[in-house]
């Protein structure tokens, strides 16, 4: 707990110096996108690490948030304040209705119906043409009026300092969530859904609560990706935010909250080198999602937490104590 | 009335592709457990390598079809003992994640390949239209159809009657009996994945024939094989071949009478349906629900 919380302090400190230290349009994008794939490897993290249910649909909420926010700036004109914030929670609405209905299933199924949400979704984005602009996605999305008298690394410093409040937001909830008890008893869900159950948790209602503040999360993440990209077409609820946000969940270990900010350096840092070659940088994607599971079940910090208490085992017998107590805090 | 006699022609000859896809998937999925999201892959690659061996070597189509079946047979049991043996005990996560990355890694790798060309794969027959009354069929697709009993039929011959396929129906009954018995499980897992990843690649290559095949298809198919093994009833038979004929259909009349561009749809709409109101699918072998 208090490994992850100081952590979590210490990232925030240090992405806040990035943009002093970098004065460098091309770096502060790809800090934007690195920040921008925690968030989302945040939200899927909370459902898939903390319950144990694995969405496919993540990026319906990406996707409803992306939209609320393009349709909310181009129809009435709304500064790009409100339209975050109203992105996140139109898509925590359509969390709890899809929740409502994805949720009273486990296992396979709900890993079906919540990528059948995000298909449905993605077909109506795609024919629903007189909201959503069908194909051709809606483009020119308003940036703040005030920046266009400055200069473009100026705009690049606000839009990551922009994202590094909804990632300090978001590390705030999840940390909020994940240490209450509500947290607790989704993870005593997560680990064995009888026991919880015998113990009066109801596993819907615990599931639910992640599922609501996961859709929340990727929506303000669509929203600003709205904003900062200006432009929005149906390939946000496409299968590649999935797979990526996948990996970087499973890179970095799920279940933990420090994991998802581990696993997205490396994708961002991954999908840069590997810039050139699309298919081949997806390709390896693929091999690396294979051999993650083999290898590596429980991610990067999974991996380390297992050696630091096998270390602490062997450099000291006696503590066995505190070995148990990392393995809690981490 | 004509035109609804076609959609539902249309529609039944659909519906035995999705059936036959779906025949695997249910294989994989409803009886080995392993959530396949690399199934439309396989799909895919029955259809890639058809058009290959057709169009590029030059091999007729039915010498082509065996050889893509004999193919696609050692690719299935080698994904089975090097990856999905490897996760078979810890649940299903592991396995849909792994699948996942299969799939990502197999639409790339081909893309690299082959590219993002629609490809086709030459068919036997010719195209000419047949007409039976209102109806107008082209002799390709009732070939292809011909084609698709023809290989439901062999699977279920296969498993009903052959001594490979009384071990497959004891292992998924009992493991620890039919390990007990003298059976090797480990062999029955990959026969009956390689199975199921043959019967993928014989619909891919018969689509292929008709339509076009093309490397970003597989999520699609694996969505509708999906859909059909969820309505029919988890490693139903009967309830694959049922399913993928209700999907073909409803998608022909939805696409006839109300619109095109939301055909997809359907399946999904379908899926919702079905694990609210009717979890256990119209033919599930198992009092198992969703």
């Amino acid at each position: 707990m208090k490994f992850e919380r100081n952590a979590l302090f210490a990232f925030v400190a240090l992405a806040a110096l990035f943009p002093l230290l970098v004065r460098d349009q091309y770096l502060l994008h790809i800090g934007i996108m690195f920040l921008f794939y925690a968030v989302l490897g945040t939200s899927l993290n909370l459902v898939m690490g903390y319950v144990g249910e694995f969405s496919l649909g993540q990026t319906a909420f990406l996707g409803i948030g992306a939209y609320t926010a393009a349709l909310l700036s181009q129809d009435f004109g709304l500064p790009l304040w409100a339209t975050i914030p109203a992105a996140g929670l139109v898509s925590a609405v359509f969390g709890l209705a899809i929740g409502a209905v994805t949720l009273r299933l486990q296992g396979p199924f709900f890993v079906i119906v919540t990528l059948a949400f995000s298909e449905v979704l993605r077909l109506i984005a795609n024919n629903w043409v007189s909201l959503t602009n069908g194909p051709m996605g809606i483009a020119g999305i308003a940036q703040p009026a005030f920046l266009s008298h400055e200069s473009p690394l100026f705009a690049k410093t606000l839009y990551f300092y922009l994202m590094l409040a909804i990632v300090a937001l978001s590390l705030y909830l999840s940390y909020r969530f994940v240490y209450s008890a509500i947290g607790r008893a989704a993870v005593t869900v997560r680990e064995n859904r009888y026991v919880a159950q015998s113990v009066g948790i109801r596993p819907f209602r615990y599931a639910m609560i992640a599922f609501v503040l996961g859709a929340l999360l990727a929506g303000m993440a669509g929203g600003f990706y709205a904003h900062y990209i200006s432009v929005v077409d149906s390939e946000i609820f496409g299968f590649s935010f999935v797979a990526t946000m996948i990996i970087v969940v499973l890179v970095g270990g799920k279940g933990t909250l420090v994991g998802p900010l581990v696993g997205s350096l490396l994708v961002t840092l991954l999908e840069e080198y590997l810039r050139d070659a699309k298919e081949l940088r997806l390709s390896i994607f693929g091999l690396v999602v294979m051999a993650i599971v083999l290898f590596l079940p429980n991610g990067l910090m999974g991996f380390l937490a297992r050696r630091r208490e096998q270390y602490v085992a062997s450099e000291s017998p006696p503590q066995q104590v505190a070995a148990t107590v990392t393995r809690t805090a981490a | 009335m004509d035109l609804f006699l076609q959609f539902l022609a249309n529609g039944l000859v659909q519906g035995m592709f999705y059936a036959l896809s779906a025949l695997g998937l249910t294989l994989i999925f409803g009886l080995m457990r392993v959530v396949n999201f690399a199934h439309g892959e396989f799909y895919m690659m029955g259809g890639l390598l058809g058009w290959y061996v057709t169009s590029r070597l030059g091999l007729d189509f039915f010498t082509g079809l065996v050889l893509v079946t004999l193919v696609m047979a050692a690719f299935g049991w080698l994904v089975d003992r090097l990856l999905i043996e490897r996760v078979r005990h810890l649940g299903e996560e592991p396995g849909i994640l792994l699948t996942i990355g299969l799939s990502i890694f197999l639409v790339n790798t081909a893309m690299l390949i082959v590219g993002t060309a629609p490809e086709k794969v030459a068919g036997p027959v010719g195209n000419a239209p047949l007409i039976f009354g209102p109806i107008v069929l082209t002799k390709l697709r009732l070939f292809a159809v011909g084609c698709c009993a023809a290989a439901i039929v062999a699977a279920h011959l296969l498993i009903r009657k052959t001594r490979l396929g009384r071990a497959m129906r004891a292992t998924f009954q009992d493991p620890m009996a039919a390990r007990l018995a003298g059976i090797n499980t480990a062999r029955v897992y990959a026969s009956t994945f390689a199975l199921g990843t043959t019967l993928a690649a014989i619909s891919g290559m018969l689509l292929g024939s008709i339509y076009v095949v093309q490397v970003s298809v597989g999520g699609v198919v694996s969505l509708k094989a999906f859909v059909v093994v969820i309505l029919g009833g988890m490693g139903s038979f009967a309830g694959a071949i049922v399913g993928g004929l209700v999907l073909g259909i409803a998608e022909a009349m939805w696409g006839g009478y109300l619109s095109t561009g939301l055909v997809d749809i359907v399946g999904f709409v379908i899926v919702i349906l079905t694990l609210i109101f009717r979890p256990y699918g119209l033919f599930s072998t198992r009092a198992e629900r969703a």
